[in-house]
């Protein structure tokens, strides 16, 4: 058969499966393909492509030049056929819910050439397709949707927007607990002081811990290696972490011993250095994802 | 077809200006009638931006395990390839929306067989419907501008 100037007419007829109540309605698209001179064409694959998500179904008409394809959902679709030694056709339809349509397109391929086109700059292929993902060689995978993926992302950027929120508010209590510190050691004999130092500590470690727990909880996405300032922030993570144990335990120690109408001494007299390091770490953590250093 | 490519896509936000690069992006075109048809995809998770997290982040918010790929197409004349500069309307997918361009200006260099082509798309997280990242509760800028540069040789 002569491949050179066959045209073909490729018919569509849309008939939509609308159910008004269902938020997935789903439509059912006809294809007719036939040749120039309306002589219907079997065995055409026709591919129908969703143009929002890419995805794409295959079908083949039969001997009558006929195929349906079904459970297609609503929207703009890109109709693809084509015809052993015959040529190929495009069309773009709209899959609309709520309304009954039946349309007929008619498509002309004007020519197709067996030469290659060695004078034209970006290599085209004999015939009019339009190039298409498979051609430029992309893997299924990374064509393909992924909806568990993108709920184990959606999942785990929730759970860092909780951990930076928590991480935020933290700094509240932590900057007060700093302050009070002040009159709450040394030679102050104020039980108030203390007791003020204590309570915003205690706040301080409870946020602190649901804070951490975000963090901790937040999906691991497999194949990612940590690079930038993530690195720095977790890496600081072994230092506040730690701390956040050890200064409270000191400080109570150290409560006790005041308490006693005694001189912090002993291991207890590390509670303000350890908490000076504890809060300089967190700050340094927090700063190392807001600023570009 | 496309030999290589580079793709930088860049962020503005009140404390960072960030940027994420792709050189995964493969292109094709087909011509036919005086008339060439051109498909670019490159794969979302290709991009980095030289921080793990922020990478991830990106292609949770724009919905790249569901949308992997973006695509732009465009139609030119074959005789655009001679120009210094070419106009082109181009369609792009992404996130699950395409957004349209009309008339944006590619420079061409000519170098043997080669074609240098080089422009930036005024691409904007509205056109894509994209919640705009925040940090510190401080969203980023809608802006999105993509810097393409792409060398282009005859098949």
């Amino acid at each position: 058969m002569n491949l050179k100037a066959v045209q073909f007419v490729f018919g569509i007829i849309l008939i939509f499966v609308l159910t008004a109540h269902s938020l997935y309605a789903q439509a059912t698209l006809s294809v007719s393909v036939t040749d120039s001179s309306g002589k219907v064409v079997g065995n055409a694959k026709v591919t129908v492509k969703n143009a929002a998500t890419g995805l794409s179904t295959e079908a083949q008409t039969d001997s009558t030049g006929l195929c349906t394809v079904s459970n297609l959902a609503v929207g703009e679709y890109e109709v693809l056929a084509s015809g052993d030694g015959i040529g190929t056709a495009i069309a773009h339809v709209t899959l609309t819910a709520g309304v009954e349509v039946q349309q007929t397109l008619l498509l002309t391929v004007t020519s197709v050439s067996q030469a290659p086109a060695d004078n034209l700059p970006n290599a085209p292929t004999p015939n009019k397709t339009e190039p298409s993902l498979e051609d430029l060689g992309f893997s299924k995978t990374d064509t393909q949707a992924n909806a568990a993926q993108q709920a184990l992302l959606d999942k785990r950027t929730h759970m860092l927007k909780m951990h930076q929120r928590f991480g935020l508010i933290t700094t509240v209590p932590l900057l007060a607990t700093l302050i009070t510190s002040v009159n709450a050691g040394g030679k102050s004999t104020s039980t108030t002081d203390r007791n003020v130092h204590l309570v915003l500590g205690a706040v301080t470690g409870d946020l602190y811990g649901i804070t951490a727990y975000y963090a901790i909880r937040a999906p691991r996405i497999k194949g990612t290696e940590t690079k930038g300032p993530i690195k720095l922030h977790k890496a600081l993570a072994w230092i506040h972490g730690p701390g956040m144990i050890l200064t409270p335990i000191l400080g109570a120690m150290a409560y006790s011993q005041k308490s006693n109408g005694e001189k912090v001494h002993g291991i207890a007299a590390a509670h303000g250095p350890v908490a000076i390091v504890t809060a300089g770490a967190f700050g340094a953590a927090l700063l190392s994802v807001s600023m570009k250093f | 077809m496309l030999k290589q490519s580079t793709l930088t896509y860049h962020v503005s936000h009140p404390l960072h200006q960030s940027e994420g690069v792709s050189r995964a992006a493969r292109g094709k075109g087909v011509c036919h009638d005086g008339q060439c048809d051109f498909l670019i995809a490159v794969p979302v998770k290709s991009f980095d931006s030289g921080d793990s997290n922020r990478d991830l982040h990106m292609i949770q918010v724009t919905r790249g395990a569901e949308f992997p790929m973006v695509t732009v197409r465009t139609r030119l004349p074959e005789s655009a390839s001679a120009s210094a500069t070419v106009k082109a309307d181009l369609e792009v997918q992404f996130a699950g929306q395409t957004a349209r361009y009309q008339q944006v200006a590619f420079e061409v260099v000519t170098q043997g067989d080669e074609k240098k082509i080089s422009g930036t798309i005024p691409t904007t997280l509205t056109d894509f419907k994209i919640d705009p990242p925040s940090l510190l509760a401080l969203p980023v800028k809608n802006e999105i501008p993509v810097r393409v540069e792409m060398t282009w040789t005859s098949q």
